[in-house]
């Protein structure tokens, strides 16, 4: 009898979630060794970071808030790579979704009713057009996205910059980086956390059907997997590609759109709190799979609002990244863990 | 275990064939989810000797060399080198101990020079480099070994001969005793061929050994002292070369009688050659992917219930026939008709509606998703028809049904089909790409060089496929660089060179030196078939 490990392709569902689990028990494990280390009281961290994430009604309403965008930037990211894209942009298009959506509710007048659904529009739109030049750069002349969408991401950020510094300041003068208060919010279902919230689960639920249930969805597994064996199939490739990356342009501009009139209520320098850029690891976590992504966003709000909770506890910032990247690094191992299974064979 | 040793030791110093083996495997096992890629496998490797490794596609030569070359570790069994018995942590301790391999798909940096290739990662690469330094030590080692390499040149501009003479370089300039070669020709000319022999048996004769790995059947028997046959991922028997023939290391290989005979013959109740052509092209030309004219007015017919071979040097235009015939590129100028039917500005949609099928030459860069599931990849062709797809809504489950029977049709045994399908061995995902092509193929395969790479047992299964087709009134166009091949199943054999046709013959009625020079670019204006080409 001899005992051995086996990778399989396919994942092994029961053991998946076991090897996560262990994973981040293993996480906190080694966390709390260091806290100890360095002389921190345990006790008094961890009831803290529990209070103010699970323990808490503001803490539940917290995690909420923070998973909304960071759903959409995860489902951004993960839809461009479906076709063989990389989209690192999803921090412009965040950004270019809230200013739209902020234009639409500083200078549309009307009730609103009227005004959000337009608001909606806009902020999907605002992303996508942050998205159509690397878009047909890439489509047209094989210019890489991944540094075109990337650069267009500080464009973004420096432009709301100017806007809630110069032409959109609070009149009111009582803040100097922000425009004042808009007209308009989300509704919110449970305290703070707005609608923003059912509606991203709703999309990422729904992509995930379309993308494994339409012949599209099929078709575009195939453009972004081989672009030779689609032209072979007749699969239009450029296509595929066109629409899917503006979609994912469109998402993450909708991540900025209800970060801005749900959350924040004012356009702000900073707003996108690297939402696009942790969106990747949400993506990355997720493995390619749109249902997976709620699961990448929620363990990343936990991670994030935790931290901060830690550095109200005097826990410096560096101290906080790096259990954030212990916590992912285990993660990823236990991800990779659940391809294996134990194989028990008589010796031949 | 031990038993055997001695016996087999015995048995070679009886025979009169130098002492002790350089590398002896022992009861060499290794396991792959689903797979047993070796099993019990008894290997030895002489000083002196070239010692071919036979055997099919997935019959485990790859991972048998991978263990002794330290990239994979053995189940069970064991690895002596010089009577020691060894275990192999990482490739480097193999290097270490003078087992050296040159992959099919070489790793050299294309970018980097010769000399630079050879001196990357080597522990005697001196700290202080120049240039002139390397390229000097380059060549003071070429020399030695007696093989010619262009020290200062860059790896992209050599030729696939040449690179490859820079990854035996590098190998031997790590002084290596033992060379493993895997299907070193498939990627070589005829001269390159010899050329290399050349310089294996000149190594060979300085006390070393090589493994050369291959299933093509006619160099074994050219190159090698002893013959061991792998089938199955078990040893089927070790032969000196001398004793074997053609046929007898086919049976070994594949385990029974290889069918050599002629295909061309119809089984009976087949459908008869119709009179109309089913496809019929009126001076084509095409341009390749530089822009070159590479098909020029090229004139051909062919009709249902027959096959069409292509011949021809690689290179001569036939892989952009193929691709124009599919829809896959455009025609420039010329008529394509498929029963009778204009296709000539129609694209890969309409094709393959029309009843064509296409084998691609490169099957994993344009046949297949490889990193997609074997589901995925075979109802490319079927997605979007009933009951795959209703409308607008695909159904998984119905995609893993066709997948399923398509997989039995093939007879590839697939462990789980949401795999990607570049785990399948070669000759299983051409399998998958043959069957899933003629479900459409209802009026026309094009086949280009569909058994490229391919061992006989696949080689078979893909000509019984050809002729199941013709028998049932499909006209089939058969891409190959193989004359035996082509003469073995086609009907008609075109000749193409330089893009254009040399001529088309009736099979029965020429010889293999007519179609050689024809292949070189003499003209046949005389045969029937190639009017219209001026």
């Amino acid at each position: 009898m001899s005992i051995r490990i086996q990778r399989v392709p396919s994942e092994n569902v029961a053991g998946g979630i076991a090897a996560r689990l262990i994973a981040i028990l293993l996480a906190l494990l080694v966390a709390a060794i260091v806290f100890a280390i360095s002389g921190a009281d345990l006790g008094k961290l961890g009831s803290h970071v529990f209070k103010s994430t699970f323990g808490s009604r503001f803490g539940l309403m917290d995690l909420g808030l923070i998973v909304t965008p960071l759903i959409l930037t995860g489902l951004a990211v993960t839809v461009a790579m479906k076709v063989g894209a990389w989209n690192i942009g999803a921090e412009g298009q965040f950004c270019a979704g809230a200013i739209a959506a902020t234009a639409v509710a500083l200078f549309v007048p009307g009730p609103t009713i009227v005004v959000l659904p337009l608001m909606f529009v806009a902020g999907a739109v605002g992303g996508m057009l942050w998205i159509l030049i690397p878009t047909l750069a890439r489509a047209y002349a094989d210019v890489s996205e991944l540094i075109t969408t990337l650069l267009l991401n500080f464009v973004g950020a420096l432009f709301i910059y100017y806007l809630a510094t110069g032409p959109w300041l609070d009149p009111s003068g009582l803040s100097f980086a922000a425009t004042k208060r808009l007209p308009h919010d989300v509704p919110s279902f449970w305290g703070d956390v707005h609608w923003g919230l059912p509606i991203a689960v709703l999309l990422t639920i729904s992509l995930a059907g379309v993308l494994n249930y339409t012949r599209w969805g099929y078709e575009v597994r195939i453009a972004g997997s081989n672009p030779a064996a689609a032209r072979y199939a007749a699969i239009p490739f450029r296509r595929h590609l066109i629409v899917v990356m503006l979609m994912s342009g469109a998402i993450a501009g909708l991540a900025g759109m209800f970060e801005v009139i749900g959350t924040t209520h004012r356009l702000q320098g900073g707003i996108s709190n690297n939402f696009g850029y942790i969106g990747i690891m949400v993506a990355v976590l997720a493995r390619g799979s749109a249902i997976g992504v709620i699961a990448g966003a929620a363990l990343m709000a936990v991670i994030l609002k935790s931290g901060i909770a830690l550095q109200t506890q005097g826990v410096n910032i560096s101290t906080v990244l790096a259990l954030t990247g212990l916590i992912l690094f285990f993660t990823a191992i236990g991800d990779e863990l659940s391809h294996y299974r134990i194989v028990r064979s008589k010796p031949a | 275990m031990v038993m055997n040793v001695m016996l087999d030791v015995d048995r070679m110093a009886a025979s009169g064939v130098a002492g002790q083996p350089i590398v002896s495997l022992r009861g060499v096992a290794k396991h792959f989810p689903g797979v047993i890629a070796n099993q019990d496998v008894d290997f030895d490797l002489l000083p002196g000797e070239i010692h071919a490794l036979l055997g099919e596609n997935g019959a485990g030569k790859s991972t048998l060399m991978n263990i002794l070359t330290g990239i994979y570790r053995p189940d069970l069994g064991e690895i002596i080198i010089d009577g020691k018995a060894v275990t192999f942590a990482s490739p480097v301790e193999a290097i270490a101990a003078g087992i050296g391999m040159v992959h099919q798909h070489f790793k050299l940096v294309k970018a980097f020079t010769v000399a630079e290739n050879i001196h990357l990662g080597w522990s005697e690469t001196p700290g202080r480099i120049s240039k002139a330094l390397l390229e000097a030590r380059t060549a003071e080692i070429a020399a030695s070994l007696n093989l010619a390499v262009k020290p200062g040149a860059r790896v992209s501009d050599l030729s696939t001969g040449e690179q490859q003479r820079v990854e035996i370089l590098r190998v031997l300039s790590r002084k290596a005793r033992v060379l493993i070669l895997d299907e070193p020709t498939a990627v070589l000319t005829p001269a390159e061929a010899s050329e290399l022999f050349k310089a294996l048996r000149q190594f060979a004769a300085r006390g070393n050994a090589v493994i050369f790995i291959s299933h093509k059947l006619d160099e074994v028997l050219e190159i090698s002292d002893r013959v061991t046959v792998l089938r199955g991922g078990r040893k089927v028997a070790t032969r000196p070369t001398s004793e074997c023939d053609k046929r007898g290391l086919a049976r070994l290989m594949v385990g029974q009688e290889v069918v050599l005979s002629n295909m061309r013959e119809r089984k009976p109740g087949a459908k008869p050659i119709s009179d109309a052509p089913v496809l019929s092209l009126r001076n084509v030309s095409a341009r390749d992917d530089l822009g070159n004219m590479c098909l020029k007015n090229v004139t051909l017919d062919l009709r249902a219930g027959e096959i069409l071979g292509i011949a021809g040097v690689a290179g001569n235009g036939q892989k952009e026939l193929s691709q124009v015939l599919t829809g896959v590129r455009r025609a420039a100028s010329g008529e394509i008709r498929v029963c009778g039917k204009d296709l000539s500005s129609r694209g890969a949609e309409e094709f393959a509606a029309f009843g064509i099928g296409h084998i691609p030459e490169d099957r994993l860069h344009s046949g297949l998703a490889p990193a997609l599931s074997i589901t995925d990849n075979v109802v490319i062709r079927e997605y979007g028809k009933a009951p795959l797809s209703q409308g607008w809504v695909y159904r998984p489950s119905a995609a893993a049904a066709l997948a399923r029977s398509i997989a039995e049709a093939a007879s590839v045994s697939v462990p789980d089909f949401r795999m990607p399908v570049r785990n399948l061995s070669g000759g299983n995902q051409q399998r998958l790409v043959a069957r899933r092509e003629m479900r459409i193929a209802s009026n026309l395969l094009v086949a280009a060089y569909p058994s490229r790479g391919l061992d006989v047992g696949a080689i078979n299964a893909m000509m019984g496929y050809f002729t199941e087709l013709r028998d049932a009134g499909v006209g089939v166009l058969f891409v190959s660089e193989e004359l035996e091949e082509l003469f073995k199943l086609s009907d008609r054999i075109a000749v193409m060179f330089h893009g254009e046709v040399m001529g088309v013959v009736d099979s029965s009625e020429v010889d293999i030196e007519t179609i050689g020079l024809m292949m070189g670019g003499q003209r046949r204006l005389e045969a029937g078939s190639a009017e219209g080409i001026s």
